[in-house]
């Protein structure tokens, strides 16, 4: 323990006035306040985007501020580096892990600051460190394991006790429940709370609103880099706190696409995969778009690949234009007129040192009238290229460009050109706007209006709370697996579809363990 | 192609696009001019038509095995196996032309005929033994053929006892092995149709696009429809398959089954796609460039010999330019994500 820090209840730790933070011409953050204090749990709210990571990153000295002040136990601190931070008494648990992989608990436990015996690492010494630390924790691991056979969980409860073993002050903790069972995250808040007695200062991220309640003493809330609010929990319903966070804007930004439902040309029945999904079943007809919301590992983007063959189906099947496929894979699904875009568009849709033109006519070169004997009818597709590109203004207007040189925006314009290369039945899109500037979104909207005119069935998997409750004609909410419920146009609304996210009736009420929607 | 490329880039930014082109591509004509001039200069019959065939002769089993490995390159694969696969084919296919001989003297053409299925079938069961490993086993390549590789070599050596196969058909010997017709080497004029093969299938054929987008990311190759699979394996089995075939031809070069034939073609051959621009990381390289390249190659060695270098430093020498060709394939990469 350190005596020279003054470890009076209510002292701020570290503070940040007016922060603002910018990328470019971006204002990733702007005129934030935050104060974390002794003795406080405090919450940050907010949608995916909404700042919240930038500031962790300020606070943690990753990044420096572009406008404001930031201050450390009272002092000025604006060149302040993580290094510093954490010697400060800043501890952070973040999404992605700083464990190193191959070696054991108690190695990273201690690394970067071993006990030394003669200069050699005094391993008993570690151990017992190790032990005890978890111990606090009511943890009873073997600390000679190697990191990389823990679960995530584990892993989780690793770094915690690791954020621990640093010097008091403040934790961070980025959604630390995303990876918890139920007795896991119960030991957690424990721990939390009794850190709070202790008078450690708390910044939590989450998006369970039970965990808020329960945590929670302030809470900031952050939409589009701005402070929409700050509360102290006690005296905020929860019907505030959701309107602070999706505010309202931009409903005539979306078109109005008629419904007019045909066939159904997709139909998935009681589909499972692993442990994402859990039965899900629903009906997709031609002409109309479906959505598909809920949080960040609710299992839609799971759903969305397993009806793509990139995800297991461990039961249920689905029914494509009357044919009933239990074994998706890629090649298959794409012949029988279903594509999936993925969210991850550089990873996982594009040759990023090849050109334009080489990426949108990738999947139309397995069809026979492109290719003649093994032979590329380089004049038909360059026309094919050419009319895509125009159609979707890509820009620069270069089809032998190397699609790792455009801006994200129009990388999303060559998959979506790759999509429209020719007719399909079904399209899933997983996180279609990610990343990409407000005009490429109008321009994929038109394209998504265009789609649904020629009788297409569009699923549409989607983050973006705005897009969810304007795009689709109807939506699906997934909480842990399940669908919740199935929303008609007239219930998109926001605060309904965040709080079935979140696992709620809109009136507040818990809703039943894995309720289906039928 | 790459001309138009060129023109429609100098219009927006003649400098920059000026430099990466050169980056890209025109750093090795550039090279390739000044060896030429400084091993001129050092010895006058460089140039000369004698030692020009002589070079066609002694870079003709290079630039197929150059053409095989480019396009296990391209897919971001690997083959160290060539030279133990052009040892295997060199037995294999020397033994079977000896024993039709033995049965049949006076039928030389059938048993060249023999000899030249033999390479091909060598060829076809070693690149289906990469390709289990690499596609079906999913075992790193440079793991897998390095691993067959020593597999080919027991083999080779089990099968010889160590021992050279002579007796090989005197027709095979004298005109495939150094024969010359219009003044050119028999081998190469047999490559040539070969290598236009492969430069069809990189450049103008469904096969050559895919080996691309899978070489340069192979998830999104699967997320747009193509079993990866079935294209790794038909590449591997193209380059192992050209290898036996540059071994059936070594082989009526040096006049005999040699069990430790082509121990260089590993190295060399990646040197050369290198040097010509394929990438380690897969996704790049032409046909023009590994040809420049393998000439490069040649070259240099031939130079060499000419000004009485001896092949110890010359083998310090290639590592170093291996060297520099990896460095300027980071520069290249480096460029192409600004």
């Amino acid at each position: 323990m350190s005596p020279d820090i003054n470890q009076k209840e209510g002292e701020t730790i570290v503070s940040l006035s007016n922060a603002s933070k910018f990328y470019g011409s971006f204002a990733a953050l702007k005129d934030v306040n935050l104060n974390l204090k002794r003795g406080e749990v405090h919450i940050l709210l907010g949608e995916n985007g909404a700042g919240k990571s930038t500031v962790v990153s300020l606070i943690t000295g990753v990044n420096r501020l572009d406008e404001g002040e930031r201050l450390l136990h009272g002092r000025p601190a604006p060149y302040m580096t993580p290094i510093e931070a954490r010697r400060a008494g800043i501890n952070a648990v973040l999404q992605d892990f700083s464990l190193a992989p191959a070696l054991t608990m108690e190695e990273n436990y201690v690394l970067g600051r071993e006990p030394l015996k003669l200069g050699l690492v005094d391993r008993s010494t570690s151990r017992a460190e190790t032990v005890s630390a978890l111990k606090k924790l009511g943890l009873e691991f073997d600390p000679g394991r190697r990191v990389d056979t823990l679960s995530r969980a584990e892993q989780q409860m690793l770094e915690i006790t690791r954020a621990l073993g640093g010097r008091p002050g403040a934790l961070i903790l980025d959604e630390p429940t995303a990876a918890l069972s139920h007795d896991e995250s119960e030991r957690l808040f424990e721990v939390i709370l009794q850190l709070r007695a202790e008078n450690w200062a708390i910044l939590y991220i989450s998006h369970r609103m039970e965990e808020v309640r329960r945590l929670g003493d302030v809470v900031t809330i952050l939409r589009d880099g701005r402070m929409s609010g700050h509360h102290r929990l006690a005296d905020v319903s929860n019907e505030q706190l959701i309107s602070d966070m999706v505010g309202r804007e931009m409903g005539d930004f979306y078109p109005h696409i008629p419904h007019q439902p045909g066939e159904p040309v997709l139909e998935v029945a009681k589909l499972t995969s692993g442990s994402a999904v859990q039965r899900a079943s629903l009906t997709l007809h031609a002409g109309e778009i479906v959505g598909l919301g809920g949080l960040v590992g609710c299992g839609k983007t799971e759903l969305a690949r397993s009806l793509f063959g990139l995800c297991d189906i461990t039961e249920g099947h689905i029914v494509l234009h009357g044919r009933t496929i239990t074994d998706p894979s890629p090649a298959t699904m794409l012949k029988k007129g279903l594509i999936y875009l993925p969210q991850d568009r550089r990873g996982e849709a594009l040759a990023l040192n090849r050109s334009i033109s080489e990426n949108i006519v990738l999947e139309v070169l397995a069809g026979s009238d492109n290719v003649k004997a093994g032979f590329v009818r380089t004049g038909k597709l360059a026309q094919l290229v050419d009319g895509l590109l125009a159609r979707l203004n890509v820009s620069p207007r270069d089809p032998n460009k190397k699609v790792g040189e455009l801006s994200g925006g129009n990388q999303q314009k060559v998959v979506l050109g790759r999509a429209l290369s020719r007719e399909r039945k079904v399209y899933v899109f997983d996180e279609p706007t990610t990343g990409i500037d407000v005009g490429a979104r109008r321009d994929f909207y038109r394209e998504l209006e265009a789609l649904c005119a020629d009788g297409a069935g569009v699923l549409l998997v989607t983050s973006d709370l705005q897009e969810l409750v304007h795009m689709p004609h109807r939506a699906f909410v997934m909480h842990e697996g399940h669908f919740v419920v199935e929303l008609a146009k007239d219930q998109l609304q926001e605060e309904i579809v965040v709080a079935y996210a979140f696992g709620e009736t809109p009136e507040g009420e818990q809703l039943p363990e894995g309720e289906l929607v039928q | 192609m790459s001309e138009d490329r060129a023109t429609s880039g100098l219009a927006k930014s003649a400098g920059s696009n000026l430099v990466a082109r050169i980056m890209r591509f025109g750093a090795l004509p550039i090279v390739l001019v000044i060896c030429v001039v400084v091993f001129q200069l050092g010895n006058d019959r460089f140039l000369s038509q004698i030692n020009v065939l002589n070079m066609t002769q002694q870079g003709v089993f290079l630039m197929l095995i150059a053409f095989g490995q480019m396009i296990v390159l391209i897919a971001g694969g690997f083959d160290l196996s060539v030279g133990a696969v052009v040892a295997m084919t060199s037995i294999i296919s020397a033994k079977a032309m000896v024993a039709v001989t033995g049965a049949m003297p006076d039928a030389a053409g059938l048993a060249i005929t023999i000899g030249f299925i033999t390479a091909l079938a060598v060829g076809l069961g070693a690149g289906l033994v990469n390709a289990i490993g690499v596609a079906v086993l999913k075992v790193n390549a440079f793991i897998v053929t390095l691993a067959t590789a020593s597999i080919f070599q027991g083999l080779t050596l089990v099968i010889s006892q160590g021992i050279q196969v002579s007796g090989l058909p005197r027709p095979f010997i004298y005109e495939i092995g150094s024969g010359r017709f219009l003044g050119i080497p028999v081998a190469a004029l047999l490559a040539i149709p070969v290598l236009f093969l492969v430069y069809l299938a990189v450049h103008h054929m469904r096969f050559g696009r895919y080996l691309y987008a899978i070489g340069s990311n192979a998830k999104s190759a699967v997320v747009a429809g193509i079993v990866v699979n079935r294209q790794l394996l038909k590449a591997y089995v193209m380059c192992s398959m050209i290898t036996a075939f540059s071994g059936w031809l070594l082989t009526a070069r040096v006049s005999s089954g040699e069990p430790l034939l082509g121990g260089e073609f590993p190295l060399n051959s990646i040197a050369a796609a290198v040097i010509g621009g394929c990438s380690l990381r897969g996704g790049e390289g032409t046909v023009l460039g590994v040809f420049m390249g393998v000439v490069f190659i040649t070259m240099l060695g031939n130079g060499m010999d000419l000004l009485r270098i001896g092949s110890n430093y010359q083998m310090i020498v290639l590592g170093i330019v291996l060297v520099g060709a990896v460095v300027l394939d980071r520069y290249r990469a480096a460029g192409a994500a600004n």
